[in-house]
């Protein structure tokens, strides 16, 4: 049994680690103090710290102290008396390492250092093995590490284990910051890459309510040096990073050549043509590509695999424009795509995403339907007014649920009205 | 998302059941991607499918693509009703080949 000084300096010893482990920002700089002051007050000649490697096949030195440098050493885990002690989570004495089977003679042939005995501790939370703390050689006496010894060391592995995970969690912390930024920055670049509203009388807008932070949907519009607006709207198979990736290549694609390929065909023939060449995990993009004559009012449309899109006319008769094509990226042929030719005569044209038309109110399910029917009863109003009525009713059922959107929602309309 | 898979002569036979999504076809792409690439015939039993998004049918076409590319088939068969919607309007009776049973697609 350790005497009262022994005892109040044992615990004088771990309420010094302990108050490093609760401050310290470095958890390499703050396992190796601690490491040099329990081998110090153990009197051991060298000590080292063991940890699992993230495949949890391997354990590695990340910390020594004593006359030789074993830092970045590996052992496969539940190698050597510190892989047993990790393994089977518990403390081990060994007294004279030449008896016992598991001793990695190996270490001490690289390094020249004569190892007599070892003292090691697990360090584990809860269920979760982190590594060990393996001391060698006391220099008392007899040599021998006596179980007040291992006692002290498991307390203080416990602390340290805790102190890891503590400031791994930290590390996760900050590294998910850090992804939230970026993702935050993609969807301020994603949302430049859409136009401006511009305003009454011009003749198409758009919005854009992304289900994440990045989209993978998108819409664009401008208008050529003849007057005629060249406008398109696209979704990207699946969500989250990767639609979004390839919705910023599709619409960089759409913008550079839709200025000089006048044809909505040809033009997504080129796009599928592109696209598909690297395009992957099946990935595509079912896109609708259009030209409007403000002039006359005509529309030349071309669909890739999109949900067609809805004419209502001036009286409020309504009719779909199916697709006529697969969507972009999936065969690879430049070939134009058909077209179709479309009078507005005084009426609208509403392009958009399945995020609508699967989107929620408090009735159920938007559909088709609910979408045609708000857009006809509203027909009179302007456009940004029609298209907030749809949003609103989408946006309140799912604040009134607390939940938040499924799928992106995006709707460009294109009007042919002289009386806005 | 259920599945079943036979084998019927030299073609495997995957049944897809329930909600194939976002969620659901990762699975989906791991049964189907191992399937094309132990069988140069493979047919996809759609019949049991409630709801297909376009994860989903990303899936299927990537299984598509790498048959293609091993020179191997991939046919889908007993499209259920919600699931044919979504091909219909995409244009994909275009991409895949199409039976209307899984005895058609056996033949």
């Amino acid at each position: 049994m350790p005497n009262r000084t022994e005892l109040m300096s044992a615990l004088d010893l771990l309420s010094d680690m302990n108050r490093q482990f609760a401050t310290s920002l470095d958890i390499q700089d703050t396992l190796r103090f601690a490491l040099r002051l329990i081998t110090d007050h153990v009197n051991a000649e060298g000590g080292s710290v063991f940890l699992l490697e993230q495949d949890g096949h391997r354990l590695a030195c990340r910390a020594c102290t004593g006359p030789v440098d074993i830092l970045g050493i590996t052992l496969d885990a539940g190698q050597g008396i510190v892989g047993r002690s990790v393994a089977c989570n518990e403390g081990v004495i060994v007294r004279d390492v030449s008896k016992d089977p598991d001793f990695q003679v190996v270490v001490d042939q690289k390094t020249g250092f004569v190892t007599r005995s070892i003292l090691c501790a697990p360090m584990t939370v809860k269920d979760e093995h982190l590594g060990a703390i393996e001391l060698v050689n006391k220099r008392s006496t007899d040599g021998l590490f006596t179980e007040a010894d291992l006692l002290l060391l498991q307390t203080l592995a416990a602390s340290a284990a805790m102190a890891l995970v503590n400031a791994r969690m930290s590390q996760a912390l900050v590294e998910q910051e850090r992804l939230r930024r970026e993702l935050e920055l993609a969807a301020a670049i994603q949302r430049n890459l859409l136009p401006e509203v511009r305003p009454a009388p011009f003749p198409v807008y758009g919005v854009n309510l992304p289900a994440r932070t990045v989209s993978g949907d998108f819409y664009d519009f401008f208008t050529l040096d003849d007057g005629r607006i060249g406008f398109c709207l696209g979704d990207v198979s699946g969500k989250g990073m990767n639609a979004a990736l390839l919705m910023s290549k599709t619409a960089s694609l759409f913008r550079c050549l839709g200025k000089t390929i006048h044809e909505p065909g040809r033009l997504l023939g080129t796009l599928n043509s592109e696209i598909s060449e690297t395009a992957s995990h099946g990935m595509f993009v079912t896109m609708i590509a259009g030209l409007l004559n403000p002039a006359d009012g005509t529309v030349r449309l071309s669909n890739a695999g999109h949900e067609p899109p809805l004419l209502v006319a001036r009286d409020g008769s309504r009719s779909s424009l199916a697709a006529d094509a697969p969507p972009l990226g999936i065969l690879p042929d430049n070939a134009a795509l058909p077209e179709i030719e479309v009078a507005l005569d005084g009426g609208s044209l509403y392009l958009f995403s399945d995020g609508v038309t699967e989107g929620t109110t408090a009735g159920g399910r938007l559909g088709r339907d609910g979408f045609e029917a708000i857009v006809t009863e509203h027909r009179s109003q302007p456009v940004g007014e029609r298209i907030e009525h749809v949003l609103r009713l989408l946006r309140a059922n799912v604040e009134n649920n607390g939940d938040k959107l499924h799928d992106d929602i995006t709707i460009l309309a294109i009007d042919d009205r002289h009386d806005d | 998302m259920k599945h079943e898979i036979t084998r019927q002569g030299d073609v495997t036979v995957i049944a897809l059941g329930g909600d194939v999504d976002l969620e659901t076809s990762p699975k989906a792409r791991e049964l189907l991607l191992a399937a094309v690439k132990d069988s140069r015939r493979v047919l996809v039993d759609l019949s049991g499918v409630s709801y297909i998004d376009s994860s989903g049918v990303a899936t299927l076409v990537e299984a598509l693509q790498t048959a293609r590319k091993q020179r191997g088939e991939l046919a889908l068969a007993a499209v259920s009703e919600s699931a044919r919607r979504v091909f219909e309007l995409a244009r994909l009776d275009k991409v895949f080949t199409i039976h209307a049973t899984v005895a058609e697609g056996l033949g």
